[in-house]
């Protein structure tokens, strides 16, 4: 295998080809594959939020399943039913799209809580059991979950308490009038994301998965890390603080930013930046401050006021 | 090939060399010449094998057991030094040792550099045995020495690029491609060394062994012009140079401090006839040459030497002559035997020594001379009948004409005196009382200036009393001549010599008594001309160090003494002898319990055995801090060890804290809320002069900080001089200029 920052980069400059502009939103898309995590994109219609999860799929030698989410979805639909066979005598097991590894769950909020559910049990077990029988999903496994924020109506708005198991989620926003450009002058074909080459194969994902975990964080950032978490919990600003398993997702979501940036150890920089994608969406504002269709900007602003008022460890 | 890996196996090679001349040239034990070749072969081979980076190369032994085995083999050395008793090859023995040592724990660039210097040393005292194969090492030792040097400076000049800094910083790629061995560069650094040994052959060996002084600097090196050591000399000739400060000779006096009442005589040439205004040597002119009885001595024929008379009688002078336009060769009176790389030595009657010929380069001879005693039976009155022989007084009572005032003076002068040595005494204290030393004369055309000097102007100097004293002498038959030669005053204390110039040229008397024979008198009263060069005593102080630093480098570089490098190394054996004998003693003392305290405390006052143990107490001190800061200095080395050190990590954040309080005087701040990267990035907004510098330490501090693995020394040391080097920049502020 390769220098891990140069596959690292080799993934990124491949997304890049087809979503112009967002370099950032790629890096964490990355990071995000590295720390096991799963990715909650919210944004507004046609910001290229499939194509990113299209064209990271691509660029892995993996599997790829798409799941478009409605409001008749079923939960089999989704993990697969058992089918009885008739020349065995005996039920089979059909598998459902999540048996992949990157599944894209597209507009997640229009199906109902209960399919929405037998979703995220299966991104947090890694696993599903049906018919008293468990079945484990492939590796490395990781949903990219799309959901629109401007239109509400008709949705199931997925709770925080599920919000929890995602990661981190990413709004990618408009690009720039120079990069639409770009996008406009090079849309020859309707899904660029098809023509990219994959780059490395689900084994060299989980090798840098592997290294992820080694990535050494100091006693001290630790500390800083936990105490942008406490303030969380303790400003009047929000209702709802991080809860532990917010802290755990920070740490690994450093971690595998350091390996992004070809480091082997973590900096409170890798904090800093991942806190407000990390955390935002893992608090609830308190009502006086307004809950209303902007309360995850405003969550996000918190959480950036916050990690302004913690000293870095020097 | 690489740079570094080139460096390694020159290192190695020069080391081999060094080895390899050591061998040759001394005895040593079988199994030490095997250890040490068998650990340089191996050296040799991982040098050539390794490509990787310097810094992450493993050494053989860890520090813990390269420490135990150095402080075994001091031991040994000890042990060693007190069996044999010479420390000087036990020291080498030693020395090899710590080779074999320094070749297992090859680290980092520093432990190449040691291996240098140790290479260094061995060269030295292979060059003790010196025999000829011995030049062919010297040769290779300088060519692969040179190239060794290329190596290290490239290879050091590759290491001060800043660190790259793998993606912390946007845009900055690996950048240190190392640089690789080529043969241009090779030939390069060959050509360099050819000349440095050819220049160093030319410049020290050849040159000043043709002792030409064809192109010296004028002034210095030119032939000094002398007065009055020719066929003839005019009165009045030595006025004029009294004034001249340069340098005539230095004179030592081996085995004997600074001659009795300071002064010392060097006798030039005697005259015994005057006509009136000149002094010529009719007589004792004639000049033949001297037998060479062993070569480079010569000894004057019919003298008892040294070896039949008591050797209190004989006087020793190391003579250091600059070149000068006369062949005369100085000696305090009277010489006897003169040795020294002379082409050929004459004498004359008057007992001068001469070259052949002026030398136009410096010289150097040893003078021995038998200073003039006067008998207790000169004191006694004589008998007139058995004074002196005919052509004897024909010789040395000659008076010029139209000297009867003189010859009155001379009779009032010493009418009470009843022998030759009171009645030159008398003229002696008459004329050194009763005239005035001047060296302000009139120089005018004086048909008798004798009697001008006596009976009108009372006036003048050496020669003038010199020549009044002769002829007075001769005026009462007492036969007398003059010498001409200088006077030596100038005392060097820091090279113990005396220091001629030419203004201590002199002209004195010599008095034949009938006994003792001549005798050497002073009719010159003590003139306060004494200090030559004047300043104060911190210059004059310097000019005598310059001036022994100069006869030094006369000695050893140009003239290339033998005889010194003999004492040289002699006296390092010597000495290393006794400090071994010495140590012996001493610790035989510790060790066996001495019959009383008494004693003991006795012992420990004597100077030497007190000096000598304080010395060995702190060679031993020295050793073990040694020890303590190498076991210190693998600690913090270590790049494996997980965590890193406190005092480490400590040291590279107050490096850190150091740039943000100098940018922070220069109006960057940093709250306490950014990180060091966006810090940096801060710092690339407001000042991008110094933002190269500040990233490289951001990046040294942000891994030594919360990185798992350490800095090496060498990265902190990269840190320091970044920092050192942004605060030698100057930041210009945009708009605001008075803020600072």
């Amino acid at each position: 295998m390769m220098n891990p920052t140069e596959t690292i980069r080799s993934i990124q400059r491949n997304i890049a080809r087809v979503i112009k502009g967002k370099p950032v939103a790629i890096e964490m898309t990355v990071v995000c594959l590295l720390a096991r995590g799963h990715l909650l994109l919210e944004d507004v219609p046609g910001v290229g939020k499939t194509t990113l999860a299209h064209s990271l799929a691509r660029s892995l030698d993996c599997s790829f399943k798409r799941i478009q989410f409605t409001s008749d979805l079923l939960p089999s639909d989704i993990i697969g039913v058992s089918i009885f066979n008739r020349q065995k005598q005996a039920f089979e097991f059909m598998r459902g799209p999540i048996f992949a590894n990157i599944v894209l769950a597209d507009e997640i909020n229009r199906t109902t809580p209960k399919t929405q559910s037998s979703l995220l049990e299966a991104m947090s077990e890694a696993q599903i059991s049906v018919d008293n029988q468990t079945y484990p999903l492939a590796q490395p496994f990781m949903v990219i979950a799309t959901q629109n924020p401007a239109e509400y109506h008709g949705t199931f708005p997925l709770p925080e308490s599920q919000l929890d198991r995602f990661l981190m989620k990413l709004r990618l926003g408009y690009p720039m009038p120079e990069e639409e450009k770009k996008v406009l002058e090079r849309a020859p074909s309707l899904h660029p994301a098809e023509e990219l080459q994959p780059i490395v194969t689900a084994q060299d994902v989980l090798d840098l998965q592997a290294q992820a975990d080694k990535i050494f964080v100091d006693e001290s950032l630790t500390d800083y890390l936990l105490s942008i978490v406490q303030a969380t919990r303790q400003t009047e600003l929000l209702s709802l603080g991080v809860s532990p398993r917010g802290a755990l997702a920070l740490h690994r979501a450093a971690k595998a930013l350091a390996l992004v940036r070809g480091r082997t150890y973590c900096l409170p920089d890798d904090i800093r930046e991942l806190a407000p994608i990390v955390l935002s969406h893992r608090v609830m504002v308190a009502r006086t401050h307004g809950l209303g269709l902007q309360s995850v900007e405003q969550a996000e602003r918190i959480i950036h006021g916050i990690v302004d008022s913690v000293p870095v460890p020097v | 090939m690489p740079l570094d890996q080139a460096f390694r196996i020159m290192s190695v090679l020069l080391t081999g060399v060094s080895f390899l001349a050591l061998v040759l040239g001394t005895d040593l034990p079988g199994w030490l010449v095997f250890l040490t070749g068998m650990a340089l072969l191996f050296s040799f081979a991982r040098a050539i094998g390794s490509t990787g980076r310097r810094s992450i190369q493993q050494p053989v032994l860890s520090a813990t057991a390269c420490n135990v085995l150095v402080l075994t083999g001091f031991f040994g050395f000890l042990m060693d030094s007190l069996a044999s008793g010479e420390l000087l090859p036990a020291g080498v023995r030693f020395l090899l040792v710590l080779m074999v040592i320094k070749l297992f724990n090859l680290r980092r660039t520093g432990d190449y550099l040691h291996l240098h210097a140790i290479s260094v040393v061995m060269m030295v005292a292979a060059a003790l045995g010196a025999d000829l194969w011995y030049f062919p090492f010297v040769l290779a030792y300088l060519l692969i020495g040179v190239w060794a040097l290329v190596l290290f400076g490239l290879t050091k000049q590759g290491e001060d690029l800043p660190v790259p800094a793998s993606g912390l910083l946007p845009g900055q790629e690996t950048t240190s491609a190392p640089g690789k061995v080529t043969f241009p560069l090779l030939r390069v650094a060959g050509w360099l060394a050819a000349a440095v040994f050819g220049l160093t052959l030319l410049l020290f060996y050849a040159l000043p062994r043709l002792q030409t002084g064809l192109y010296q600097k004028s002034g210095q090196g030119t032939v000094i012009r002398t007065a009055g050591f020719s066929g003839s000399v005019d009165l009045g000739a030595l006025g004029p140079i009294k004034q001249d400060p340069r340098i005539v000779m230095r004179v030592e006096l081996p085995g004997r401090a600074r001659g009795e009442n300071g002064w010392l005589y060097l006798r030039g040439i005697a005259f015994d006839h005057y006509d009136g205004r000149s002094w010529v040597n009719q007589q004792m002119g004639r000049q033949r040459a001297i037998h060479q009885t062993t070569p480079g001595i010569f000894a004057l024929p019919g003298r008892r030497g040294e070896d039949q008379l008591s050797p209190e009688l004989f006087h020793q002078q190391r003579v250091f002559l600059e070149p000068l336009d006369t062949p005369v060769l100085f000696g305090a009176p009277f010489m006897e035997k003169i040795s020294g790389k002379l082409p050929a030595v004459q004498v004359d009657g008057g007992g001068s020594f001469y070259l052949p010929f002026p030398s136009a380069a410096p010289i150097e001879y040893v003078a021995v001379s038998r200073p003039p005693v006067v008998l207790p039976a000169d004191l006694r009155p004589v008998p007139t009948a058995v004074r002196y022989h005919d052509a004897f007084l024909r010789y040395f009572t000659q008076v010029p004409p139209q000297s009867d005032r003189i010859a009155d003076l001379a009779r009032t002068v010493a009418q009470h005196a009843r022998t030759p040595f009171e009645q030159a005494m008398a003229i002696r204290d008459h004329l050194s009382r009763h005239y005035r030393y001047s060296l302000e004369l009139p120089v005018s055309e004086q048909a008798h200036p004798l009697e001008e000097f006596l009976f009108n102007r009372k006036t003048g100097y050496c020669e003038h009393y010199a020549t009044a004293m002769t002829i007075m002498l001769r005026t009462l038959g007492v036969p007398a001549r003059l010498v001409t030669g200088f006077l030596a005053t100038e005392w060097n204390e820091y090279g113990s010599y005396y220091v001629v110039r030419q203004q201590d040229a002199h002209a004195w008397v010599e008095v034949y008594l009938p006994y003792s024979g001549w005798i050497t008198m002073d009719p010159t009263p003590l003139s306060n001309n004494g200090g030559t060069g004047g300043g104060t005593r911190v210059w004059a102080g310097w000019r005598d160090i310059t001036d022994y630093l100069r006869l030094w480098w006369n000695r050893v570089v140009i003239q290339y003494s033998a005889a010194d490098q003999i004492t040289i190394v002699r006296g390092v054996q010597i000495g290393s002898a006794t400090v071994g004998r010495k140590v012996w003693d001493s610790m035989s003392g510790w060790f066996n319990p001495p019959p009383s305290w008494r004693e003991t405390i006795v012992g420990l006052y004597d100077r030497s055995t007190a000096i000598l143990a304080a010395g060995v107490i702190a060679v031993l001190t020295g050793f073990c801090r040694l020890l303590w800061l190498r076991w210190k200095q693998s600690r913090y080395g270590s790049v494996f060890s997980k965590g890193g050190t406190q005092d480490e990590r400590q040291a590279v954040t107050k490096l850190y804290s150091d740039m943000i309080l100098y940018l922070s005087s220069k109006g960057i701040q940093k709250p306490v809320t950014t990180g060091p990267l966006q810090f940096l990035d801060t710092i690339r907004m407001q000042w991008t002069d110094a933002f190269p510098l500040a990233a490289t330490i951001t990046e040294l501090y942000c891994r030594g900080r919360f990185g798992n693995a350490t800095l090496t020394s060498d990265e902190y040391t990269i840190a320091k001089n970044k920092l050192c080097q942004l605060m030698g920049l100057t930041r210009e502020q945009r708009g605001e200029m008075g803020l600072d």
